[in-house]
């Protein structure tokens, strides 16, 4: 099989065009996932059970079924409810931008949300005690030991968690939008070269993930520097 | 739930559909993932580099084009194929439920390539000291003392794996098999409920995750069964 | 002398082992008779593990020779075998293997290596076991035993393949206290049973009353040898000296 390079050339630029979309996808999404698990975070870690079962619920349901199966369900299947078509957020979810961001957030949150109790449950107990003989209020340690102990645990498999949203973010497609995916599906509906047009693409994703690891590698050096200085 | 009347047994169909996948898919995954994993290990420079080549590719791009290039790939690759013994032939189709096998494996052996690789390595060197000092042969060690030990590593995050799997077969409706949310998408086009009916596809993800959840547990349960008497 | 010869069972000569470019043992050499107890003390880091660790070939030396029993110590896989089968190991962290009860331990090397019967090696790691004094707590798993139980447990799965001599490897640094004495009094059992014994220990009660020779080690090299009489009371070198101040004055 020969690759048809004139092909390959004129197809990038034209994926390029969707490289846009695609972020505003991934960036959009994780800062509204991220918020979202910071909130069922606390909630499950309340301490209490009306706070706690709902986010663990949520958390469940959200893990549970495929985001494939998210994104129909808000794109196609909302709009036969009369109540979402006459709420207030109809707009938003009206469009096809609107119901991708808002499955890809509130499934990014279920399991950015898992990543951060893990973080959580892994600071050493002994520090916690350690504030408490201090005299910090339960708030101030949460703040000033647990919180940043937790962020800097929960890094690896955040950063993880991202690149699996950047590939998410490829689903969007299915909801008839022009990310790179969508544009590559278009192109090989025209032209019927599947190995040109998607290996072509494969590379520029992979290129997306190796900056999302190399940015995450760099935050993580930079944070654990005290650890490197006492050694 | 009256819109579901004359659709239960194309859902149970459907189900069963995505459970031949699933556990297709688990079979190839198992393999990938330790042939994976023994190039990793290996000091072969060559077997090193395309194991490398294999987990990065499949881990950093979207699983969608991974199932679209098997799909539409496999298709020209055979017609090319076919058109060589009779140049008659427009199209060959490739079976979606192998393309989908496959793809879907390879995405997930790539990430067990990395669980089987840990586990191994992560097995107490102290153990495999003592079998050798105890006269065991270096196969005995690997059969008595490594795999009992590895696979009790490898259980959490190949649990996660095959959640990951699970989930990744509704991908396989894109390309037209015809699983839960392929029958979904026929029976909408009939009742025009698309709500009911993706809650539907959710509600039968989710009792699959269960399911593998709950046997998981039980499997770590009876993995450690040695650590629980202890305390 | 070649009735003496007959008796050797640990033979090391001029041996050395790098680590890379780091030399971790210097022209050792170590003659140990059959029914000898001898104990290997020195500072952390000076060779100690990884003397014993060769002469079971858990490290391949770089150069000089190890015979046991008259088998030396090469590539082999065979000969490798046959030495295993006739030294026994005692580690510092006990390394039981923890997915099989106390008695499958000492069961899996009689049934993979000798190939003896079911029953057999039964009876024989239920006599292992009352040898060490913790028959029952056969059929417990590993993890809910305390150190000093885990320890003589691991000593009885060394005894279960009978061998010429056991090797140990601190095999009380990682205990509590109070069940030092638990398993040195196993030791002292199998000392006055007349096993063969080489022991990396800094317990130098159990040096001095049990020891028929105390080796001392400092950076890779053996600075002195002599009958516990005479090494903790007149040492010759300054090194061990030194030594012996610091591990006594605790
Ligand atoms: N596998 C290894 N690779 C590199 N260096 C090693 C290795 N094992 C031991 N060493 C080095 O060899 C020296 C002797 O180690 P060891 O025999 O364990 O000392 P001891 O048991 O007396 O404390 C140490 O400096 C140690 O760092
Ligand atoms: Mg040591």
């Amino acid at each position: 099989m020969i690759f048809d390079l004139e092909l390959i050339l004129d197809s990038i630029p034209q994926m390029l065009m969707g490289l846009g979309l695609t972020l505003q996808l991934l960036f959009l999404s994780l800062a509204l996932g991220t918020a979202l698990a910071i909130i069922l975070l606390l909630m499950r870690i309340s301490g209490r059970w009306v706070l706690a079962a709902p986010a663990m619920a949520y958390i469940y349901i959200f893990r549970g079924t495929p985001i494939l199966v998210q994104i129909f369900i808000i794109y196609y299947g909302l709009p036969q409810l009369e109540l979402v078509r006459e709420s207030i957020l109809w707009p938003i979810l009206r469009e096809p931008f609107g119901c991708a961001i808002v499955a890809l957030s509130l499934n990014t949150g279920a399991y950015v949300s898992e990543i951060f109790r893990g973080g959580v449950l892994g600071v050493d107990r002994g520090l916690k005690e350690a504030a408490s003989a201090l005299g910090l209020s339960a708030r101030q340690r949460f703040i000033y030991i647990t919180a940043p102990i937790a962020i800097r645990l929960s890094l690896p498999a955040y950063s993880n968690d991202v690149v699996s949203l950047m590939k998410s973010t490829a689903l969007a497609s299915t909801i008839t939008l022009l990310d790179m995916t969508g544009i590559a599906r278009t192109i090989v509906a025209e032209t019927y070269a599947p190995y040109e047009v998607f290996l072509s693409l494969m590379v520029i994703y992979l290129v997306l993930t190796w900056m999302i690891q190399r940015s995450f590698g760099w935050i993580e050096k930079r944070m654990s520097r005290h650890v490197r200085s006492e050694i | 739930m009256e819109v579901l009347t004359g659709w239960w047994d194309d859902f149970f169909w459907g189900s069963l559909v995505v459970v031949k996948l699933f556990f297709v898919a688990l079979i190839l995954t198992v393999l990938f993932g330790l042939i994976g994993s023994a190039a990793k290990l290996s000091k072969n420079r060559v077997a090193n580099a395309i194991a490398n080549g294999y987990t990065i590719v499949f881990r950093g791009t979207p699983e969608i084009l991974v199932l679209l290039l098997f799909y539409f790939g496999s298709a020209i690759a055979l017609t090319a194929l076919a058109q060589v013994f009779d140049p008659d032939v427009k199209f060959v189709d490739f079976p979606p439920f192998w393309a989908g096998s496959l793809a879907i494996a390879l995405i997930i052996g790539s990430y067990a390539t990395e669980t089987f690789r840990g586990a191994f390595l992560g097995v107490d060197s102290g153990q495999i000291e003592a079998a050798r000092a105890l006269g065991l042969s270096n196969l005995q060690t690997f059969i008595y003392v490594r795999i009992p030990a590895m696979w009790r590593l490898a259980l959490p995050p190949f649990g996660n794996h095959m959640l990951s799997l699970i989930k990744d077969t509704a991908l396989v409706a894109i390309i037209g098999l015809e699983e839960t949310l392929f029958v979904a998408e026929q029976a909408i086009g009939y009742t025009a409920k698309p709500f009911t009916l993706y809650l539907v596809v959710g509600a039968i993800y989710l009792g699959f995750s269960t399911i593998i959840t709950l046997t998981v547990m039980l499997c770590e349960k009876y993995a450690n069964r040695h650590l629980e008497i202890a305390k | 002398m070649s009735d003496n010869q007959q008796d050797v069972i640990v033979q090391v000569e001029n041996v050395d082992k790098f680590f890379g470019d780091f030399q971790a043992l210097k022209a050792v050499n170590l003659t140990v008779a059959r029914g000898e107890r001898v104990v290997v003390c020195g500072p952390s880091g000076s060779g100690k593990s990884t003397l014993i660790r060769c002469i079971n070939r858990l490290e391949a030396h770089s150069s000089g020779r190890i015979l046991i029993n008259g088998h030396e110590l090469t590539d082999d896989v065979k000969d490798i075998d046959a030495v295993r089968r006739e030294v026994g190991m005692v580690f510092q962290s006990f390394n039981l293997f923890p997915h099989l009860t106390v008695i499958e331990n000492l069961m899996l090397a009689p049934k993979l290596v000798r190939k003896t019967s079911k029953t057999e090696n039964r009876e024989l790691a239920m006599e292992m076991l009352a040898r060490v004094k913790i028959q029952d707590q056969a059929e417990k798993w590993p993890s809910a035993l305390s150190g000093g139980q885990q320890q003589r447990v691991a000593i009885a799965r060394a005894l279960c393949m009978n061998p010429e001599v056991i090797l140990f490897d601190e095999p009380t640094s990682a205990l509590d206290p109070e069940m030092i004495s638990e398993v040195l009094d196993v030791m002292i059992d199998l000392a006055k049973e007349g096993m063969t014994m080489i022991c990396v220990t800094h317990e130098m009660g159990f040096a001095r009353s049990v020891a028929d020779k105390v080796v001392f080690m400092d950076q890779g090299e053996i600075v002195e040898t002599g009958p516990p009489a005479t090494f903790f009371d007149s040492p010759k070198s300054d090194r061990t000296r030194l030594f012996l101040q610091q591990i006594l004055s605790h």
